[in-house]
């Protein structure tokens, strides 16, 4: 009995001793996906612990496959082991929705961030989340098959070259291709062997994901589901994502486009020279500049007589509703998102295109970016400012998601246009549903 | 021999280890599924409603259409894999030559890990995979067999087939040899043909082994879920989306345990009862014959 008691008070007064030492020395804990964004946070971090010197913040990093599973389970279950959480733009109403995130400390100033970054991380007029950079899509091009099928490849940024930021809006504005331009190239450039594609004319980067396929249909006119966030019936059905929908699926029925690409590996096949049009990010170019193959970058591309709209969004951060130390935590997500030299860390390791008004207005004038391939950025800017739609702000995006992505799958796989959609909506509409009560 | 300790507590204390692993790792997670499907997640909250899970189950079209996948499934794979199963232990307990051979090819796949064995097939099956390379030499076009709405569920068949018989075969190799061979050549004086004391010795006598093996293999099936996962993600157009894949996307993809669990209570009394069904048939008073 003595001996119980006995380690019962060591433990009270270790337990005393422990909480002494935190308030010192703060430990905060953040989930990240794995690679560059985690070297990216690391480096963000070091620099941070450069002025302050109490905090020790440790990265927890997740293939980008697990990471959303990781990250609801552990939202979910409360788990104070998290205090900063990376949310993807799209999910960010569904975490806020559900209680898991903190309201932002509203003395965090935010008036350095592009307004329409800010308010993606806003949910029923509150702010839950801190946009960390943004994202923009162009066409990468391989010049040498172009020229082997004796095609003239889009108006694009090249080696070589050096463009203002007026001349970089001048391309995207009047130089931009058709997605009709692009499968008419792309038909000429297919190689085939047998039956089997040796050459592949286009592909997307990200394989029947909504984020990069959503111009496609809102392009042409009709958003892929209403404005109350669950209704789809009229929208992803429609006339407009029919026809989208269908260029979509000749991509694949004509053998232009490699099928059920996984993550990476387009930029593996272009960089192999078997992919001669790759509409990717920006975040390719390091990737790509390191393989041999002599590209040029030009706009994303839009349907004719639509309306030129590109994917943008990309991560936020937020602090764990559940977190024992909301100021610290608080306090880096500010240093991370609004923060000169946090900002300019993070700019320079991860080459993303960034949320924070004063880096914008670098790229668009310092001379470092008049060289390809950095003036790619410029097209990024021109897009951010002119072209960018964001994904829908629904808290039933993980549904939306899942079910375009099951559409456009099937779509790839020869499943009828018409079948794909209609089911896409039913699903989509009864797991909305769900949420909506 | 004298009685002055009851027997009761060593009984008890030999038990113990046993139930208490039936209790925290069978009983408590049935449990926890029943008590979670009659919960929802609203706004961070858990709020009680009752049977609404279920409910809402039976006016949802994908569910059934998930249902159906799963008993068609079953239907043809449990079958399949059990006559095969039958069929390999009864060549596998012959005298002929090269035995040793067989016997060691149809041991490979227990030996092979199933997340491995998928991830094989899945590159055996792709467009320029070797099964469309073999059936190309025989002047057939390669098919799409994961990513066809008609081919798909038949390919996991395929998959899951050849990586479970050699498995239960074992099991039925063990009932065989407890068979005692005087039966057989009684039978054999008596001119019972091979195919007479197939049917009337072997089958009949290796009734409880079947049984186990039916029961077992019916539960493995129906709860199948890392070849979907791993190949097809329950497309497409839904053909292969079993209902332990529409509860595992629905709880953990979703967030929406409520119905992640609704389902699994669901998966459970179906298996309740096809394995009720199954002893009675089986363990009945008078045989087949």
């Amino acid at each position: 009995m003595k001996t119980v008691k006995l380690s019962i008070l060591a433990g009270l007064v270790a337990g005393m001793f422990a909480t002494t030492a935190l308030a010192q020395d703060k430990t905060l804990n953040m989930i990240v996906i794995e690679g560059g964004d985690t070297t990216a946070m690391q480096a963000v971090v070091d620099a941070y612990k450069a002025s302050h010197p109490g905090v020790t913040i440790n990265l927890q990093s997740y293939p980008f496959a697990q990471f959303f599973q990781v990250a609801e389970l552990r939202l979910r279950s409360a788990d104070a082991g998290i205090d900063l959480v990376y949310v993807d733009a799209p999910l960010m109403a569904s975490y806020a929705s559900r209680g898991f995130l903190s309201e932002i400390d509203p003395s965090i100033d935010v008036s350095s961030l592009v307004t329409s970054a800010v308010d993606a991380g806003k949910y029923e007029g509150k702010q839950y989340a801190l946009p960390v950079n943004n994202s923009a899509q162009v066409m990468f091009y391989n010049k040498t098959l172009f020229e082997q099928a004796g095609i003239t490849p889009p108006a694009g940024l090249t080696a070589g070259q050096t463009v203002t930021q007026a001349e970089a809006d001048e391309l995207a504005s009047t130089g931009r291709w058709t997605w009709e331009q692009v499968l008419d190239a792309a038909e000429k450039l297919t190689v085939k062997d047998g039956g089997r594609t040796t050459t592949y004319g286009f592909s997307v980067e990200q394989f029947a994901e909504l984020y990069q396929l959503q111009p496609f249909g809102e392009s042409l006119g009709t958003d892929v589901i209403g404005p109350d966030g669950y209704t789809a019936k009229g929208y992803l059905d429609s006339e407009a994502w029919t026809k989208a929908a269908t260029f979509w699926g000749n991509l694949y029925s004509n053998g232009i486009s490699p099928k059920s690409l996984g993550y990476g590996e387009g930029a593996q096949l272009f960089g192999n020279g078997q992919l001669a049009m790759f509409a990717a990010g920006t975040w390719n170019i390091p990737i790509l500049s390191a393989t041999g193959v002599d590209f040029g970058v030009a706009p994303y591309p839009y349907f004719e007589g639509g309306k030129v709209l590109t994917p943008t969004g990309s991560w936020y951060v937020g602090v764990n509703v559940a977190s024992a130390n909301q100021a610290e935590a608080m306090d880096f997500a500010a240093y991370l998102t609004t923060d000169p030299e946090g900002t300019k860390v993070w700019f320079d390791s991860l080459q993303q295109l960034p949320t924070y008004k004063p880096l914008l207005e670098a790229i668009s004038t310092s001379p470092e970016f008049d060289a390809f391939p950095n003036n790619v950025f410029r097209l990024g800017v021109y897009d951010s400012l002119n072209t960018a739609k964001a994904r829908p702000v629904t808290a039933a995006y993980g549904q939306l998601q899942d079910a375009f992505r099951t559409a456009f799958t099937d779509i790839s796989n020869g499943v009828p246009v018409a079948d794909a959609l209609k089911s896409a909506v039913q699903k989509f509409e009864a797991a909305a549903n769900r949420v909506a009560q | 021999m004298s009685r002055t300790r009851s027997p009761l507590l060593l009984i008890v204390a030999l038990l113990a280890p046993a139930i208490a692993g039936l209790v925290v790792f069978r009983l408590y997670p049935i449990g926890l599924a029943v008590s979670d499907s009659f919960f929802n997640m609203v706004r961070g909250r858990q709020v009680f409603v009752g049977l609404d899970n279920y409910l809402s189950l039976i006016a949802d079209s994908t569910f059934w259409k998930s249902l159906q996948v799963t008993l068609w499934f079953n239907l043809l794979i449990n079958p399949i894999q059990i006559a095969l199963s039958l069929g390999l232990a009864l060549l596998y307990v012959q005298k002929f030559r090269g035995v040793g051979f067989y016997r060691f090819l149809f041991l490979i796949p227990i030996g092979v890990s199933l997340p491995v064995a998928v991830i094989i097939w899945r590159i055996m099956l792709s467009q320029d995979g070797l099964v469309n390379g073999l059936i190309g030499m025989a002047g057939i076009p390669a098919q799409p067999w994961l990513t066809s709405e008609g081919l798909a569920l038949y390919s996991i068949i395929a998959i899951a087939t050849w990586k479970g018989i050699s498995y239960w075969m074992i099991f039925i190799i063990g009932g065989l040899q407890n068979i005692s061979t005087e039966i057989y050549e009684a039978a054999r004086l008596d001119g019972a043909s091979a195919w007479q004391r197939l049917w009337h010795i072997t089958i009949p006598l290796l009734r409880p082994t079947l049984l186990f093996v039916l029961v077992a293999d019916v539960s493995i099936n129906f709860l199948l879920f890392a070849p979907i996962f791993m190949l097809t993600q329950g497309g497409p157009a839904d053909s292969t989306n079993v209902l332990m894949y529409e509860a595992y996307k629905s709880g953990f993809i979703f967030g929406d345990m409520g119905r992640a669990m609704a389902i699994i209570v669901v998966v459970v009394l179906i298996l309740l009862v096809i394995v009720g069904l199954q002893f009675r048939l089986l363990n009945g008073k008078q045989g087949a014959r």
